[in-house]
């Protein structure tokens, strides 16, 4: 693990548990005091104490001792006992109190009996793990226990959410950065922006002095037209290059951030993809699919969404609402203030608003999802809710929750249609303020003169219209920020999730590969101090067939899986042709390793197409060769269009064991020196069965193949068989040499089968004689 | 009323905690320790109590607590605080919606609590009118009577509740 994901993971606890992100130093210091100077291996907090209220109580193992420091305000209450003494540990789950029993010797009381939440659970489960294991007498590799603690505490959210969120500045300078290419472009844009806030500032100006110069002087008789004829035509012509200027600027504006924030979400997406292909397979275990697709997609279009319109318009609005404020006061000090105060709280007001709507959508939100829940439950289950007649049942259901949602659609609708026509009125009612102020003063009270002009009064009344807009922006700006700030920070989140799995700058490639692969003491888990793998040894000569055999969750897949490299072992060394896989190029590597799986992946394209994945320049002759070698000629001439057939998305046009013999054709053109056949005939029929047999026969000759299969009948032709047990490799040998060895695994596995594919006869009678 | 999966025992009697704070029953012969999980926890908590030993097998099943004597009643009940706890939210201090996660902070009945749901898990209605919330850990908080709760705390539900 990395620092920086140390680090994220201490963010992670400070910000979202609460708890320390480590054992208090001090307290370390004084346990390992307590037991003899031995350091902490591991330790966990059990935050339930035995009233079962929140508490705080660790728990650390040393080499020869356990400790227990229970923590209340200021007293720390350690008690120890010796490892030795451990007859038992057990972990009782529960809903959501879980118990860590270490029991001694029976009858005797527990030594003791720890109560934690499921928060705690994997720290402990940790400290269960490495106390089994020595009862059985098998050690545990060295891990740092602060680092063990802190990830497996984080793990829940952070798989969640993998950064805590809140730097939402930061986020947005980061997301700002991808601008920087297009920074001559950027500054262009918002340079037009601005002369386009400024220009709509200049017609109501320009109106109101026609009316003082122009029209007022005319219609008192002060003026002639000939003497103003030439400056009321200028006044129109700029008012008439404003607006154009204006509608030159903002076509300028919207042309450049919308074609740049393309650009920018272009460039987020191929970082993304590229960084996507890079990064472990253990990282799409951890991430549900759709969100991965959506942070591709809808994300970014948010992020150009965001670049294109939001980031300029809410920066716009607040320089148009500076503008307008200093025009007016400056216009008008008294009118100015009497329209400019109210902006703020005005703001305020759409805020709350949108607040409001938030929790009011959210609500709509976990409603329409019930609604959404029946639909998608009920329409594939048709044939089920048909079968036992609960079609009115199921209708009402839904009645029942469409109604509801329905409803809470209504609430939303009153809320918002209540707002705006109010959010108006408020603005209507300054301007009625303004009138009501400025009149007296536009017409003079018959003894004094008048102190406000009725141009200025005038522009006034367009300058006020030109509020609301920003106004409306202002108070949405929360709500723009937040959607871009989450967009962005999900495609983070991806970008700085760095690959478990990567190349040495020295990596060495293997030309040709000959095909012997070397386990040696391999141990691995894929979190926490949990193995999988128990130290495994074997060595497989080229061109060597092995059966992979065991119950679920045994680990041969996982055998596989290092093999391939897609994990890196945590002790020992898997090599290929006597070099340790991490310090080869995994990208040559794997070119020269083939995969069969037991649900065969085909992409959306013709068969060709997925027959070549692995060698895009194979050509048709050899298309065809390894499609008749693949058993899949046949099926294939039938298709409507051969070969050039679509197949849609993962193949779901064709059968199980359709796909099965393409995806074997795919292997033979691939032609690898290693080959991993994961269950691949274990989801098809007996008759599919053997056509997929004959060629992965055919498959297999020649290079070094390791076949997992729960159907022992499909290993006949192995060389050798390897049973694999709890993570362990228990047997290993010919067929006849496994079926010698007396209440051997394999032996049992191996009768149990031969009972289940017994002759109905057999069976019949067998079952007849129990009842 | 106990079934056990033994036969020819009795196991009405033949429930106790043992020195070591078990939960402990007769089975097929021996002393086996077990672990009781309510297969009805939120409708029927008093019925149907599984017994299960240190592999996760059922041993006997135990349909109606009352039914059982006094003292097999006492030490399931005993060791059933444990097995069938959840935190009782008493009043939420905040929510907070974030980018995949809805942090509460809350005051259960055992204690401050902070924890983070899914923002697309809802809390799951009981019947009775109590709710159920489930952390991205898997802890449950359990809501009793979300009506009866102080003004603020019932403002932050308000989306959470019908």
């Amino acid at each position: 693990m990395t620092a920086q994901a140390l680090a994220n993971d201490h963010r992670i606890i400070e910000r979202y548990a609460d708890q320390p992100a480590a054992m208090p130093p001090d307290l370390r210091s004084e346990i390992e005091a307590r037991i003899q100077g031995e350091s902490v291996l591991l330790y966990a907090l059990a935050d339930l104490d035995e009233s079962l209220q929140l508490a705080e109580t660790w728990l650390a193992v040393g080499t020869e001792q356990v400790a227990i420091c229970k923590k209340g305000g200021r007293s720390i209450v350690i008690r120890t006992f010796a490892r030795a003494s451990v007859q038992a540990v057990r972990l009782e789950p529960g809903l959501s109190c879980n118990t860590l029993l270490v029991l001694g010797e029976l009858g005797e009381p527990a030594l003791a009996r720890l109560r934690f939440t499921h928060r705690q659970r994997r720290a402990m489960e940790n400290i269960h793990f490495l106390l089994e294991q020595a009862l059985e007498g098998r050690e545990v590799e060295r891990v740092d226990p602060d680092v063990v603690y802190s990830d497996s505490v984080a793990a829940p959210v952070r798989e969640a959410q993998a950064l805590v969120a809140g730097n939402d500045m930061s986020v947005l300078f980061r997301l700002l950065s991808y601008l920087r290419p297009y920074r001559g472009k950027v500054a262009f844009g918002f340079f037009s922006a601005v002369v386009l806030t400024v220009l709509a500032l200049i017609p109501p100006y320009l109106t109101g002095v026609l009316i003082d110069e122009v029209i007022g002087p005319v219609q008192a008789g002060t003026k002639t037209l000939a003497q103003v004829r030439s400056f009321a035509w200028w006044a129109v012509a700029a008012i008439a290059a404003a607006y154009a200027f204006r509608q030159l600027a903002a076509w300028a504006r919207l042309r450049l951030m919308a074609i740049l924030g393309e650009h920018v979400a272009r460039d987020l997406r191929t970082e993304l993809y590229e960084h996507l292909q890079h990064l472990s397979l253990s990282f799409y275990s951890r991430k549900k699919t759709g969100s991965l697709i959506t942070r591709v997609t809808s994300d970014t279009d948010r992020l150009w969404d965001f670049l294109a319109f939001g980031f300029v318009d809410v920066s716009l609005a607040i320089i148009q609402l500076i503008g307008l404020a200093v025009v007016l006061t400056h216009l008008d000090l008294e009118l100015g203030l009497v329209m400019t105060i109210p902006v703020p709280f005005l703001c305020l007001w759409v805020y709350f608003h949108g607040k409001q709507m938030n929790t009011l959508f959210l609500r709509a939100w976990r409603k329409w999802s019930r609604v959404t829940d029946v639909v998608s439950d009920t329409i594939p289950g048709m044939k089920v809710v048909k079968a036992f007649h609960q079609e009115d049942r199921e209708r009402d259901r839904f009645n029942q929750r469409n109604f509801d949602v329905t409803e809470e659609f209504n609430r939303i609708h009153v809320v918002w249609t209540a707002f705006w026509p109010a959010l108006m009125f408020a603005v209507r009612g300054m301007v009625v303020l303004v009138w009501v102020l400025a009149l007296p003063r536009v017409l003079g009270d018959g003894e004094t003169v008048a102190t406000l002009t009725s141009g200025t009064f005038v522009s006034f009344l367009l300058y006020m219209v030109m509020f609301i807009q920003p106004i409306d922006i202002i108070g949405q700006m929360a709500r723009i920020m937040n959607r871009a700030t989450s967009s962005a920070h999900r495609i983070f989140e991806v970008l700085d999730t760095e690959p478990q799995v990567t190349d040495n700058s020295d990596a060495v490639t293997l030309e040709p590969i000959e095909g012997r692969v070397t386990f040696e003491n391999v141990v691995f888990g894929y979190d926490g101090v949990r193995q999988v793998i128990k130290g495994i040894s074997f060595d497989v000569k080229p061109g060597e067939m092995i059966g992979l055999v065991g119950p679920s969750g045994s680990g041969k897949t996982t055998v596989t899986n290092l093999l391939a490299r897609f994990y890196d072992v945590t002790g020992g060394v898997v090599s290929i042709d006597g070099v340790d896989v991490r310090s080869l190029d995994t990208g040559h590597t794997r070119q020269q390793l083939g995969m069969v799986l037991q649900d065969p992946y085909l992409f959306h394209g013709s068969v060709m197409e997925n027959i070549r994945y692995g060698l895009p320049d194979a050509g048709i002759e050899q298309v065809v060769e390894a499609a008749i070698a693949a058993n899949a000629h046949d099926f294939l001439c039938k298709l409507p269009n051969g070969y050039e057939t679509l197949v849609g998305e993962r193949g779901h046009t064709l059968s199980g064991g359709e796909r099965q013999r393409i995806s074997i054709a795919r292997a033979i053109l691939h032609d690898p020196r290693i080959l991993i056949l994961d269950e691949a005939t274990s989801s098809v029929d007996t008759e599919t069965e053997h056509k997929i047999q004959g060629a992965l026969d055919r498959l297999c000759a020649g290079r070094t193949v390791f076949a997992i299969a729960h159907r022992l009948s499909t290993l006949r032709r192995a060389d050798r068989i390897f049973v694999v047990e709890d993570g362990k490799l228990v047997e290993s040998g010919t067929h006849p040499e496994l079926l010698a060895i007396e209440a051997g695994v394999y032996r049992k596995l191996y009768e149990l089968q031969l009972e289940m594919h017994a002759p109905k006869a057999e069976f019949e009678t067998i079952e007849g004689g129990k009842t | 009323m106990i079934q056990s999966n033994a036969e020819n025992e009795d196991p009405e009697t033949l429930l106790w905690l043992g020195e070591d704070g078990q939960l402990w029953t007769r089975h097929a012969g021996a002393n086996t320790s077990v672990r009781p999980v309510r297969c009805f926890p939120w409708s029927e908590p008093g019925r149907y109590v599984s017994l299960r030993d240190v592999d996760d097998e059922e041993v006997a099943l135990v349909r109606d607590v009352a039914a059982l004597k006094p003292e097999a009643r006492r030490a399931l009940a005993q060791a059933l605080l444990e097995a069938g706890f959840v935190m009782e939210i008493e009043a939420i201090l905040s929510v907070e919606e974030e980018i995949e996660i809805r942090t509460f902070e809350v005051q259960t009945r055992q204690g401050k609590r902070t924890f983070q749901t899914l923002r697309d898990e809802w809390p799951r209605e009981l019947s009775g009118g109590s709710l159920l919330v489930r952390d991205v850990a898997g802890d449950l908080y359990l809501l009793h009577d979300p009506a009866s709760m102080d003004a603020k705390s019932r403002k932050l539900l308000f989306a959470f509740l019908d």
